[in-house]
């Protein structure tokens, strides 16, 4: 009787044993059922109106650098990378948005998935307006509406630099020192000698 | 001496700068002679229609153009038969002519596409931009410049723009809005900064 109690016991110990160490096997699987996230979360990409524009385009205490541009656009896509270094290396000093044109059903799709692609951190923003000639003009008066633009405009909100066409990097870099140091570069002209 | 030199530079200074800004709407647009991708030269005025033409500035690369072929094809084919002829242009250096003839030959069969090498046109003009439209009228007055309408995709038009521009000046009536950007490809220059 207890020789049989102690088998219907080792039978259960080593069933016990087999099916823990399934369960285990499972748990350390790889996550083939959960999907792998990617390194780069897309970001949140904002609709806005020629309202929206115009409120985009006052500077909230610091200089500020527009960049408008489309996924279709081939030289707003290959200076996009340029964009996120400068993002980065004057964070806190300037405020750094994007304005995409594209369609509005990319909003979610293409957009995210391009400023993911290239690490953008900077707040971006797509515009749809039924009147673009209105919104070109608002940016600069001078501006057909080509891409990409870049336009960088002082704490004070007056236009200091744009760029309609791919920028130069060292000369955007330039710009954007100019407007960071007003003082030190009006105080150097005034102490420049004068020429007669 | 200084001061004549001054003068002269000053002088040309200001006719680049206003050669710089291109055309506006109420001038005369001057006559002007490109190749086209047939291997034959065309002028302005060889090509104009009764009633005007079109100089449109297009891309065989641009997304936005290729959104708008249907639709300038159906404009183009729509006011022909009204005198009014389509001519385009290409003036992207980074286009070359077999590409260019094998799109127009496939997209824009319909009107002659002229090279504008070195952007000598697009300079003069002051186009930036492509699609880009310049309606002038039998005299080469210029009576509409810019978009064809406004939506890139087609899908939410509710100002055409170069239509209504062409209905108003046919019907001997003013045209209302003479302009109107849009959002589009940079015209690749041959001298770009």
């Amino acid at each position: 009787m207890f020789s049989k109690v102690l088998a219907k016991t080792a039978w259960c110990a080593v069933f016990a044993f087999l099916l823990t160490g399934v369960v285990f096997a499972q748990e350390r699987q790889p996550a083939k059922a959960k999907p792998k996230t990617t390194a780069a979360v897309s970001p949140k990409v904002i609709q806005i109106d020629i309202e929206g524009l115009q409120s985009l385009l006052a500077p909230k205490g610091k200089p500020l650098l527009i960049n408008f541009w489309a996924t279709w656009c081939d030289p707003c896509r290959e200076e996009f990378p340029d964009l996120v270094m400068i993002d980065g290396r004057y964070k806190g000093k300037l405020d750094v948005i994007t304005i995409s044109l594209d369609d509005v059903e990319d909003i979610a799709t293409a957009v995210p998935k391009f400023l993911a692609e290239v690490k953008a951190q900077m707040p971006a923003y797509l515009l749809k307006t039924p009147d673009e000639s209105a919104a070109i003009t608002m940016v600069a008066k001078d501006w057909s509406g080509s891409l990409p633009m870049t336009v960088i405009i002082d704490a004070g909100g007056k236009t200091a630099y744009q760029k309609s066409g791919k920028f130069k990097t060292d000369v955007l870099i330039s710009e954007i020192d100019k407007v960071l140091k007003p003082k030190v570069a009006s105080e150097q002209k005034d102490a420049s000698p004068v020429q007669n | 001496m200084k001061r004549v030199l001054g003068l002269f530079t000053l002088m040309i200074a200001f006719a680049f700068a206003a050669s710089a800004q291109g055309i506006a709407v109420g001038d005369t647009m001057e006559d002007f002679s490109l190749s086209g991708t047939d291997g034959k030269t065309h002028s302005l005025n060889s090509l104009k229609g009764k009633n005007g033409a079109v100089v449109m500035f297009l891309s065989a690369q641009c997304p936005v153009v290729k959104a708008y072929i249907e639709r300038i094809n159906a404009v183009a084919a729509e006011y022909n038969s009204k005198g009014i002829t389509f001519i385009g242009i290409n003036s992207n250096h980074t286009e070359d002519l077999a590409w260019v003839k094998s799109d127009a030959e496939q997209n824009f069969a319909k009107f002659p596409m002229l090279i504008d090498k070195g952007n000598k046109l697009a300079d003069k003009l002051g186009a930036t931009v492509t699609p880009e439209a310049y309606y002038v009228d039998a005299k080469n007055v210029l009576l509409y410049h810019g978009a064809i309408d406004n939506d890139r995709s087609g899908k939410a038009i509710t100002d055409q723009y170069l239509r209504t521009a062409f209905d108003s000046a046919l019907a001997g009536k003013k045209i209302e809005r003479t302009k109107a950007n849009a959002f589009g490809c940079t015209i690749k220059r041959l001298k770009a900064e």
